[in-house]
């Protein structure tokens, strides 16, 4: 078999790196230190927004995991048998998925004593269980599982003018077809060799993608084009942080018009909110969520100002009392056809984005008791820093006036070429995006 | 009645007669009581006749339905001991006449007044008309004695119905007794006497009991122990213990010519010099006859030999009126001079001139004590005549019939209560095959008989419920102060505890005639905390060294049961930078450093570690 010479870089990489973290655990022991682990905690609490670099990191907290500790003796176990399994299969040129690990791990610890009640438990139940220990290890070697050759599935595509390496295989992601280039769970082993692009397009929807693929939007447009396909796996925000960071082009998200799509970009933009740890080498801040924004389809007329005065800060209401005024990229019955009438679930989450008080503001007479009760259950939610920005508060309030969501196929119902010409460009060359 | 002439009405009453007409005061107010009352009457004698005197008890008790009787209720109660047997010539008197008895002395025994067995020989003739049935044989004796005996009830003498004797072919000594009675074997006296036969077992561990039910039912308690507690010895009456009726009787049947030799001879502790300072108290001749002794002179003597006595000293405030504290001791307390009370106040730190009705309570404490400088000072009485069960036979005890997991005993040093010598003695049994109460299982024993019945009057009740005074029992939440107490000594209820009390004196306090519970005495209270104290802290010690080995156990299960694990997972990346053999090394040293964190032998967390299976 022949494995690419990156691979094995990583691997040397990964080995030396468990070899130096455990081999000093056992070192401790043979010289009768108690076996502890210290590793960043992982927890909400312990997770602060970089204002600075705008970006959601893992704060200063330890967790000390004693081995001799009873409520800790479990986990240590487990994280030591993690620990071996993925040393394992470096060490023997494997590339185990997470379930591969899980099932490798799991087995049954009996305790088969004379006089003694027989006690059997297995070292992990659930993968949900394993794949924590995994993120333990992550956490604290400070390298992410995909460094360790671990594999998931791959769900990004891309294709554009640019040429890279991947393993010991120059690959051309502008001679694809009407295929595309699955992004490899390891985007650091690829390397960039030469690109001819202007921006990213990163487009939520799979279907969108291959429309504006085949419509060569980024042929004409010197794009490079990336579907996540839903909610963004580690590999596509860490391509996409790659070509942001390492050649500096500009990222511009384009999402469905709801609180889903909305978190789908804070995701590239500052990470997610139960992962922090990983932000580091995965965010995206200075992403742009280029649309569907609410005020692309109703406009900004639908807001009244006066109103907001009464429950929202001044200097709130003052700052997108400033903002340019926009015009609805829709007609009314273009919008009519398209809208979807929000759903308890999306005006919970839309709270959670930009806290109560926009919603307490912005809400018309609300008849559905369902919607009522999801509100009120949010009373009192702050929301989260980057979504309290006056062009987003518009935005949400916009949404909570109206209670309505739309997809990006409204957009793309007025044609593909209005999508791919006209809205795309002229929302990039005026600048009609959000940070 | 208005014909009933007065002469009819005060008529003498035999106590034979007079016990015929009061059952329930001796215990058969009904057929179940009966039941109960006649086993216990012959148990009681039985184990009399054997331990008392060092023989190590085989008891048998059948209780069986009469196979001639027409009645369905009556019963046929028959009690078999080894015991020192009875003699013929006194075998008669023994079952036949009221207040006879061998143990009119004063040691500790369960009989005391030669009543026990008439009364129930009395409720069987009154209900089924049989006799007693007497077989017995004293040791040494060369022939077995038969007997079935009535009782004259007018005249308190037995009446002979049949008698016999036969040679003895082997060596056998002791009694049966077996009493045809109207009784009742239904739930409720089915209970109650399996039930005191096993609270008798408890406490005599030395003895083989066997017990038949009428349904042919049989129990046994095998002999757990070879050791019997120290047959009590006989000793003189204490002064303090003495009454009116003893000295008369004493006066009756002296051989003495002087009231000093008469005292000397007959009380425990009473020398020439005591015995002429209480008679110049008295202000009696030490040299006069005793039977020349006038009533009030005899009254003053008991008062003096008694000493001073805080309860009278109490009661006299009622009686007093408007006497000074001076004039109320020297008239009224035998033998105290007018100043010599007034001495005896200040030095209580009381106006001699003050109202004596007005006292506290406290200052008539201090003025008892100051009192009792004019009189003759008593050695403690001799507990000799008690007979203690001990230590050791009442863990054996607990254990034969409870098997509990632990078990612990206190024996008291002996005390006195108004001149009457006394023993407390608790024990104390948790665990094992005891049930969880609510509240502590409490076995009462006086004088190793258990008591049943009314126990929540009981001294001992109020002890092992943590209520300190009778007043506060009233008051609080008995159930909280019971629980706030044990758990002082980490027992949480519910529990599976047993405390054991055992008070064993010449002159048990009942409350009442029941016989079933024991007064609250001062002196004996505090011996009964004190010894509850004493085997809760041993209960204590014992329940936080269990606890923290039960947390060691789990821990060294906890830690070791994952050590295989963590050293194969750390060799497979370890034996690539230290080499083959770190392996062992690596769970040697776990082990070792698991078994200094636990605090335990390493080859305890070997033994766990060694014992688990990891599967693949
Ligand atoms: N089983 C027995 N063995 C030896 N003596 C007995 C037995 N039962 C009764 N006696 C004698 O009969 C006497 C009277 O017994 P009882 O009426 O029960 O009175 P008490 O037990 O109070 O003396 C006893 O004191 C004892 O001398
Ligand atoms: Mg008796």
């Amino acid at each position: 078999m022949s494995v690419s010479s990156v691979d094995k870089r990583v691997r040397e990489h990964g080995i030396r790196l468990f070899r130096e973290k455990f081999g000093k655990i056992v070192k401790n022991i043979l010289e009768n230190k108690p076996p502890v682990l210290l590793i960043p905690k992982r927890t909400l609490s312990n997770t602060i927004y970089d204002e600075k670099n705008k970006m959601l990191l893992l704060g200063p907290e330890y967790l000390r995991r004693s081995f001799f500790d009873m409520n800790e003796a479990k986990k240590f176990m487990q994280t030591m048998l993690m620990a071996s399994i993925i040393y394992d299969a470096l060490v023997n040129n494997e590339y185990p998925t997470i379930r591969d690990i899980y099932y490798r791990g799991k087995h049954t610890i009996r305790v088969k004593k004379k006089g003694m009640r027989m006690e059997e438990e297995n070292t992990w139940d659930k993968q949900s269980e394993s794949d924590s220990v995994i993120r333990d290890i992550e956490v604290y070697l400070g390298i992410l599982r995909e460094e360790l050759l671990i594999l998931s599935k791959e769900k990004g595509k891309v294709v554009g003018n640019m040429r890279i390496r991947s393993g010991d295989d120059v690959i051309d992601l502008s001679r694809m077809g009407h295929g595309a280039y699955s992004i490899e769970p390891t985007p650091d082993l690829i390397e960039f060799l030469d690109v001819d692009a202007e921006f990213v397009l990163v487009v939520e929807k799979d279907a969108v993608f291959q429309q504006l693929h085949r419509y060569g939007f980024w042929k004409k447009y010197k794009a490079i084009l990336i579907t996540s396909a839903g909610q963004p796996d580690r590999a596509t925000r860490r391509f996409v942080r790659r070509l942001n960071d390492e050649l500096g082009l500009p990222v511009y998200i384009l999402a469905d018009s709801d609180p889903y799509g909305w978190y789908i970009y804070s995701v590239f933009k500052i990470g997610s909110i139960t992962l922090s740890y990983e932000s580091e080498r995965l965010a995206t801040p200075a992403a742009r969520f280029i649309g569907v924004n609410m005020t692309d389809v109703f406009g900004t007329s639908i807001l009244n100002i006066n109103k907001l005065k009464k429950k929202l800060p001044p200097d709130i209401v003052e700052a997108i009392s400033k903002l340019p005024p926009k015009k609805p990229y829709l007609s009314e019955r273009e919008r009519r056809n398209y809208i979807i009438k929000a759903k308890p679930k999306d005006v919970e989450r839309a709270i959670e984005l930009c806290g109560y008080d926009v919603a307490d503001a912005c809400l018309g007479n609300v008849r559905d008791e369902k919607i009522r009760k999801a509100i009120r259950g949010k009373e009192g939610i702050p929301g989260y820093p980057w979504f309290r920005k006056p062009e987003w508060i518009r935005e949400l309030c916009i949404f909570f006036h109206t209670l309505a969501k739309l997809e990006i196929e409204a957009i793309a119902s007025k044609g593909l070429r209005f999508l791919a010409d006209k809205y795309i460009p002229q929302k990039i060359e005026t600048g009609d995006w959000i940070t | 009645m208005a014909t009933t002439s007065e002469a009819a009405r005060f008529r003498h009453i035999s106590p034979a007669e007079f016990f015929a007409k009061y059952k329930e005061i001796a215990g058969f107010g009904n057929p179940s009581r009966a039941m109960y009352q006649t086993v216990r009457e012959l148990v009681e004698n039985a184990l009399d006749a054997t331990d008392s005197h060092g023989i190590l008890p085989n008891i048998k008790i059948i209780i069986s339905r009469p196979a001639s009787s027409t009645s369905s209720n009556h019963y046929t109660i028959t009690v078999e001991d080894n015991g020192i047997g009875i003699p013929p010539q006194h075998v008669p008197n023994a079952f036949g006449k009221v207040l006879f008895s061998s143990k009119y002395v004063q040691r500790q025994t369960r009989g005391m007044f030669g009543l026990g067995v008439k009364a129930a020989i009395i409720y069987a003739q009154k209900t089924t008309g049989e006799p007693v049935e007497v077989v017995t044989s004293t040791i040494g004796s060369k022939r077995i004695y038969y007997f079935k005996i009535k009782i004259d009830l007018a005249k308190n003498e037995p009446i002979i119905v049949e008698r016999g004797s036969w040679r003895k072919s082997r060596e056998w000594h002791g009694t049966i007794a077996s009493l045809t009675i109207e009784g009742d074997w239904g739930r409720s006296a089915r209970r109650l006497i399996i039930e005191y036969i096993k609270r008798t077992a408890v406490v005599t561990p030395y003895a083989n009991i066997v017990f038949v039910t009428p349904d042919k039912q049989v129990y046994f308690f095998k002999r757990t122990i070879n050791k019997l507690p120290p047959p009590p010895k006989e000793v003189k009456p204490h002064p303090r213990g003495i009454d009116l009726t003893f000295i008369k009787d004493l006066i009756k049947s002296t051989k003495k010519d002087t009231v000093k030799d008469m005292l000397v001879k007959n009380l425990q502790g009473v020398g020439d010099k005591i015995a002429e300072d209480a008679l110049r108290l008295a202000g009696i001749d030490p040299n006069k006859s005793p039977h020349k002794l006038s009533d009030d002179e005899i009254k003053r003597l008991v008062a003096v030999l008694r000493g001073i006595d805080p309860d009278y000293l109490y009661r006299l405030q009622g009686s007093v009126g408007e006497k000074t504290v001076a004039e109320a001791i020297s008239e009224n307390i035998v033998g105290i001079k007018y100043e010599q009370a007034i001495a005896a106040a200040k030095e209580a730190g009381i106006d001699p001139q003050r109202l004596y009705a007005e006292l506290s309570e406290e200052e008539i404490d201090s003025l008892a004590k100051a009192l009792k400088r004019f009189y003759p000072r008593y050695k403690a009485p001799s507990s000799e005549s008690l007979s203690p069960l001990g230590e050791e036979i009442i863990i054996e005890g607990l254990k034969r019939i409870y098997h509990p997991e632990f078990v612990a005993a206190t024996t008291r040093r002996p005390s006195a209560y108004q001149g009457h010598p006394f023993i407390v003695e608790v024990g104390i049994a948790y665990g094992g095959k005891i049930p969880s109460r609510n509240r502590p299982q409490l076995l009462r024993y006086a004088n190793k008989i258990p008591l049943l019945r009314e126990s929540s009057d009981d001294i001992s009740w109020k002890v092992v419920m943590g209520l300190s005074s009778r007043r506060a029992a009233a008051e609080i939440d008995k159930d909280k102060a019971m629980r706030e107490f044990w758990s002082q000594y980490g027992v949480e209820f519910p529990a599976p505890l047993v405390v054991l009390t055992h008070i064993c004196s010449t002159k048990i306090p009942f409350t009442g005639v029941g016989k079933e519970s024991i007064a609250d005495v001062p002196e004996i209270e505090r011996e009964l905390r004190l010894g509850l104290m004493d085997v809760a802290r041993k209960l204590k010690r014992y329940l936080t060294q269990k606890k923290l080995e039960a947390e060691k156990k789990r821990r060294v299960i906890v830690l070791a049961k994952y050590i295989p694990e963590v050293t194969r997972s750390l060799t497979i990346i370890a034996k690539d930078i230290f080499g083959n053999g770190i392996e062992e090394k690596l769970r040697n040293k776990l082990i070792e450093l698991a078994a200094h964190r636990i605090g335990i032998e390493q080859e305890e967390v070997k033994e766990i570690v060694d014992s688990v299976e990891t599967g693949v």
